[in-house]
């Protein structure tokens, strides 16, 4: 099957630094509270080893979550995205325990689960990935152009492991004055 | 092409939803589905809820009659299939009627269990596995239940009816509630907490008769006498077998298809809850009647439907349970389950029980074949049957885990988590930074 013109959130975890603004816009956006439990994208800590994994929905082709739904509240929006129907959703956590990720998020007040969007009523994109742009950890891309762009990324970073690049001598010139 | 549904149930409507989607000729295709209840697809998954109030009744509909008609979906309601003839290729309903086809599926599910029991036929006894029943269980009144069986429809049956605000009681012949789906630590520990909810968990107990003249007056079993008005049976689903012997399809407990879900019999198929099918990970016969399966085995129906060589990877437990703010999760083998196909050195179990929450995973050949898992540890259910789809072999892996991002720079996130979870951190101190990241 064709994959349709479909545009995703390409997570890259070696550019993230788990300074949790993605969290923070993501509940700003759907909740307009800066309070990372009521975000749907999550960061999983491994402190010890200083490595974050962002994690969202991945709004899988043959989702589990859909199938184990025992309400149909899991749903697959024409825009790609794999939500939930909250007026039908009664809280179980099934789609949860289903998902290799863990990735649907379990609303504090409610109970009931929810998941990215993709933030499809703005224009602009999903905020997460706005709020992402100094790391660049997360990136909104044409689902075509996704495996391209991560296959150049990969082939830039065995060039910069096998050539380091050529040091050039520069000159500095610094000028401060001391009062 | 000419394709006959048997049964409007969810691998029945999986099959002519993906023979519209994915057909190359989609609009060649002639579906008709054949039905022998009065509605449109519901879920029987989510009766319980509509019964005990948390949803309205629309809310288990999955298909309204509109999508039939704008699908082009030939929908025969209140029409039941009552045999086939493969010969002439044809299937004749209950009314007569006749429908030819070139490919044949069979999904018409299985029924009720109904036990021996005397007064089993009494007015106030119900079951909840089709919405014509769970009709009447919604609308009936009554102030005292008794739920006979303690399957997955009995314990969702039980929450209901408390939560309507009746007074519960669950018997199970067993020796712990749910015994197919979870061990004995996790089923007492679930049992403990639905009394603590005031529901009354009776275990090793057989139903002798349901008193009354007319309707219920209460339930005997060999221990003790429960009054009570309503009665709900969840004894278990026997597979529709019926129709396909009719046509000389092989069959055991269910019907047998191979892993293109196709029977003995040319061009008819079978997928849902009426077949009998292969364990994925142990390869032994099972019959999982269970959503996920049921739209799983559709697909690979459908697909072999369009000429595609899609093969079944197999059927696997999986269900969750929840009390209330109780959630427990499990999938794959029990260690009963697993004690039966395997030699007992093969069999090992990793436990945790914190304050958090409950684990168990079930190992065969050091290979995640099964788990369950209670509070914060079901919400990492899904990285774990990532493991036992994997094959990751544990005791390796406990052994590597330490190493895991030097291994190799692409291993994923859910290795390290999973140690994580594990409590592998614990025993080892951090080791500086590594290197390559996961």
């Amino acid at each position: 099957m064709a994959l349709k013109e479909e545009r995703v959130i390409v997570i890259d975890p070696g550019k993230c630094a788990g300074c949790h603004s993605c969290e923070m816009a993501c509940a700003m956006k759907h909740f307009g509270v800066c309070h990372p439990y009521y975000s749907r994208i999550r960061i999983q800590e491994f402190r010890n080893v200083n490595t974050f994994v962002p994690i969202t929905c991945q709004a899988c082709e043959d989702a589990a979550c859909i199938k184990v739904c025992p309400m149909n509240a899991r749903i697959r929006l024409g825009s790609g995205a794999v939500v939930t129907d909250e007026d039908k959703c009664i809280g179980c956590r099934a789609c949860v325990y289903a998902c290799p990720f863990g990735a649907p998020v379990i609303h504090p007040d409610t109970g009931k689960t929810m998941s990215c969007d993709l933030c499809m009523d703005d224009e602009l994109g999903p905020w997460c990935v706005k709020a992402c742009t100094m790391q660049q950890a997360l990136k909104f891309v044409d689902v075509r152009d996704a495996a391209r762009a991560k296959g150049r990324d990969f082939a830039a970073m065995l060039k910069e492991q096998h050539e380091p690049p050529h040091q050039e001598e520069t000159e500095f010139s610094f000028s401060f004055s001391v009062e | 092409m000419k394709v006959v549904i048997v049964g409007n149930g969810i691998a029945g409507n999986e099959v002519a939803l993906h023979l519209r989607e994915h057909g190359p000729r989609a609009d060649d295709i002639d579906i008709t589905i054949l039905s022998a209840e009065r509605f449109p697809e519901y879920d029987p998954c989510s009766l319980p809820y509509f019964v005990g109030g948390e949803v309205d009744r629309d809310a288990v509909f999955r298909k309204s009659p509109d999508y039939y008609r704008n699908s082009r979906i030939n929908l025969v309601l209140d029409n039941k299939a009552v045999s086939i003839d493969p010969e002439a290729r044809e299937v004749k309903t209950e009314k007569g009627d006749v429908f030819g086809y070139d490919s044949l599926v069979l999904a018409h599910g299985g029924s009720l269990f109904i036990p021996p029991i005397p007064g089993i036929d009494l007015d106030g006894v119900f079951s909840c596995k089709v919405l014509a029943e769970a009709d009447r269980l919604a609308g009936h009144r009554g102030s005292r239940a008794v739920v006979i069986g303690s399957g997955a429809i009995g314990i969702e049956a039980a929450e209901a009816l408390k939560l309507k605000g009746y007074q519960v009681a669950i018997i199970e012949l067993l020796d712990w509630i749910m015994p197919t789906l979870f061990c004995e630590g996790a089923s007492c520990f679930l049992a403990d907490e639905m009394r603590r909810y005031g529901i009354e968990v009776y275990t090793s107990e057989k139903v002798l008769a349901i008193e009354g003249k007319s309707s219920v007056k209460s339930v005997k079993t060999d221990k003790r006498e429960i009054p009570c008005d309503t009665v709900v049976v969840a004894t278990g689903v026997v597979p529709g077998r019926p129709l396909a012997e009719t046509a000389g399809i092989a069959c055991e407990r269910g019907i047998l298809v191979n892993d293109r879900m196709l029977t003995s019999a040319a061009d008819i198929y079978a997928c849902g809850d009426c077949v009998q099918t292969f364990d994925a990970v142990s390869g032994e016969d099972c019959m999982y009647q269970l959503k996920h399966n049921a739209i799983e085995q559709a697909r690979i129906a459908a697909r072999n439907i369009l000429g595609e060589d899609a093969r079944y990877r197999g059927a696997y437990p999986f269900a969750r349970a929840h009390y209330f703010d109780t959630h427990a999760v499990t999938f794959g083998k029990t260690l009963k389950g697993l004690e039966k196909i395997c030699r007992p050195e093969q069999v090992g179990v990793i436990e945790r029980d914190t304050e958090q929450g409950y684990l168990r995973l079930l190992l065969k050949d050091g290979k995640i074949a099964g788990g369950q898992a209670i509070g914060a540890f079901a919400d990492h259910a899904g990285l774990f049957m990532g493991f036992m789809w994997r094959g990751v072999d544990m005791n390796e892996f406990k052994k590597n885990w330490r190493k895991i991002g030097e291994l190799d720079s692409v291993f994923p996130w859910q290795y390290r988590k999973i140690g994580q979870v594990l409590g592998f951190s614990a025993l080892d101190a951090p080791d500086g930074m590594e290197k390559a990241r996961v």
